[in-house]
């Protein structure tokens, strides 16, 4: 177990030197799509909006938003990443003739998304304190959970996706169909209630819903450990349940 | 077969679908002995290589690698062997330094003697003076010979080259056979995949020909000459002539072979060649002893190249 830690550690030492070699237009969209949504959205559309929830536009907003990154981050990297660096790059092939297996490899696909979203949620939330949209300061050392819980089943959702997808055009698909849907109906632009009754139940079973109540209760200071005692079991079984299908597939493609 | 075997193989196979990838291949690799897999793509020489480090599971038969089974004992597997991939797999943004730092953590050397190996094999390789250059400045040679002290990295007993050669130029070539010549005078064990019979010969010492996954031939360079295409070899290039000469060489008992590059034709002696030629009023393109080359294509009726 020790050895097999030791080896996926590797691994993401490994992505973070090719990832800080083009640091900055690697980290560019991740900060600058919420900068601009939260500006866009929460600025200019919140002007026509009086309240939402008791909160103005913005601050309605900046939570959401800020776990979306850690969604979007954890996808691209175990999509497209995975499966660039599985086709087109074989690094993996590479790899496998090490003492590397397939279970380090998934595993430290696994660390390296946990740790891209702990980091990009937290980089968020420290930008939007300083506009004054986080209540609570003290606070802010939690943001990272949110992000490694997020991260988690949307990394593995990315990682099953690289293993049915024919070619890397129907990331396409899935983003359409899988992704979009989440970004659009959980709660971060608006709140659940507004939709029918079925619907809002529908919205109210995805996994990102839940880490926008997490974010939700932190930037606002409202029922955090309520929410959290709910919603964070809530995403660590959709976390199981996902990363042991990830494991089952990535392993189905990897040894024939 | 002896207890210094190091790879042994009895009768293993691979399907793939209705694809019989591997079907029935035995053989057995001592220490210190470079063995060369032969055959064109699709022969199942890659799938052969990786059931040895365990990514590809065997369908049936035994194999065992330092008397260790690949399907439950990879890693003990792969701690001591080194791997020349096909393809480079090289991270392209970082420096040749750092790739081969990161292959010395995934080979599990220990962490104070990471930079003096990396060092060590950069410089064997004639490669310290590019350490802290991009993969994507160097040359295709350059990168080979990069991925090929990579696999040396854990300092490993077993060797395994596939195909390491392919696409180089010449003075590339030379240099890595001298290399693996170097290994193998230090004890070494080598398998080697490759397309090129002269590379073959002038490494291996035991040989298998594998056709559609199944093994053709087997032995020594010399044994397989000495079998099956004893003696010389002319090769003709006169299209209009070709099917005229094949019919009278066949009719004089000499066998004779048409394929793309033009007729070739074997005789045990070089006078009957000569005799064959003046008789034709024709001359040959090239005249020599024949090689592996042409015990491929007495084997097989088709050309071992790249693209087969």
């Amino acid at each position: 177990m020790l050895e097999t830690l030791t080896l996926s550690l590797s691994i993401v030492r490994r992505n973070w030197w090719v990832y800080r070699k083009d640091f900055l237009a690697n980290i560019s969209p991740t900060i600058a799509d919420p900068a601009f949504l939260t500006l866009s959205l929460g600025v200019g559309l919140g002007a026509f909006v009086t309240s939402v929830d008791g909160h103005t536009y913005l601050q309605y907003l900046a939570p959401g938003l800020a776990v979306s990154t850690a969604m979007f981050t954890a996808f691209f990297e175990t999509s497209y990443g995975f499966y660039v660096r599985m086709t087109f790059e074989n690094i993996f092939r590479a790899m496998l003739t090490t003492p590397i297996g397939i279970n380090e490899i998934v595993l430290s696909e696994f660390i390296w998304v946990a740790l891209k979203g702990a980091m990009m949620v937290s980089g968020i939330c420290l930008v939007l304190a300083l506009f004054g949209l986080f209540t609570n300061p003290w606070l802010l050392p939690i943001c990272p959970l949110i992000g490694v819980l997020v991260a988690l089943p949307l990394g593995a959702i990315g990682l099953i996706a690289s293993c049915y997808v024919k070619n890397i055009n129907q990331f396409q698909t899935v983003y359409s169909f899988v992704i979009s849907p989440l970004y659009f109906f959980s709660g971060i632009f608006f709140p659940l209630a507004q939709m029918p009754p079925a619907l809002r139940i529908i919205a109210e079973c995805l996994p990102l819903y839940h880490g926008v109540q997490l974010s939700q209760a932190l930037f606002w200071n409202r029922e955090v450990v309520a929410t959290w005692t709910v919603h964070a079991p809530i995403l660590m079984v959709y976390s199981t349940v996902l990363v042991t299908w990830a494991f089952r597939r990535v392993r189905l493609r990897l040894q024939t | 077969m002896s207890r210094n075997d190091v790879i042994r193989a009895t009768d293993v196979r691979k399907s793939f679908g209705q694809l019989q990838a591997v079907n029935g291949v035995s053989f057995h690799v001592r220490e210190g002995q470079c063995f060369g897999l032969l055959g064109p793509n699709g022969a199942g020489k890659s799938t052969l290589i990786n059931m040895i480090y365990g990514t590809t599971l065997r369908g049936s038969g035994e194999l065992t690698v330092f008397g260790l089974d690949p399907s439950h004992e990879a890693r003990s597997i792969k701690r001591r062997i080194g791997v020349v991939t096909q393809d480079n797999a090289l991270d392209e943004s970082l420096t040749v330094r750092e790739n081969m730092e990161i292959y010395a953590a995934f080979a599990s050397v220990p962490r104070d003697q990471r930079a003096p190996r990396v060092q060590e094999l950069l410089h064997y390789m004639n490669l310290g003076h590019k350490q802290n250059e991009p993969i994507a400045s160097l040359s295709g040679g350059m990168k080979r010979r990069l991925v090929f002290v990579r696999a040396l990295l854990n300092n490993p007993e077993l060797i395994i080259l596939d195909e390491p050669t392919t696409g180089l130029d010449p003075a590339v070539r030379h240099l890595l056979w001298g290399k693996v010549k170097q290994l193998k005078a230090e004890g070494k064990t080598v398998l080697l995949t490759t397309h090129y019979m002269h590379e073959a010969e002038v490494l291996c010492d035991q040989l298998l020909i594998m056709s559609a996954g199944q093994v053709i031939a087997g032995g020594s360079p010399e044994q397989l000459r000495a079998e099956h295409t004893p003696g010389y070899v002319a090769a003709f290039d006169d299209p209009p002539r070709l099917a005229a000469l094949k019919a009278h060489a066949e009719s004089h008992g000499l066998q004779a072979s048409q394929d793309s590059s033009g007729l070739y034709i074997r005789a045990p002696h070089l006078e009957m060649l000569l005799r064959f030629q003046s008789e034709n009023n024709c001359a040959a393109i090239q005249m020599r002893p024949s090689n592996l080359e042409d015990v491929f294509l007495q084997l097989t009726g088709q050309e071992l190249t790249a693209d087969a």
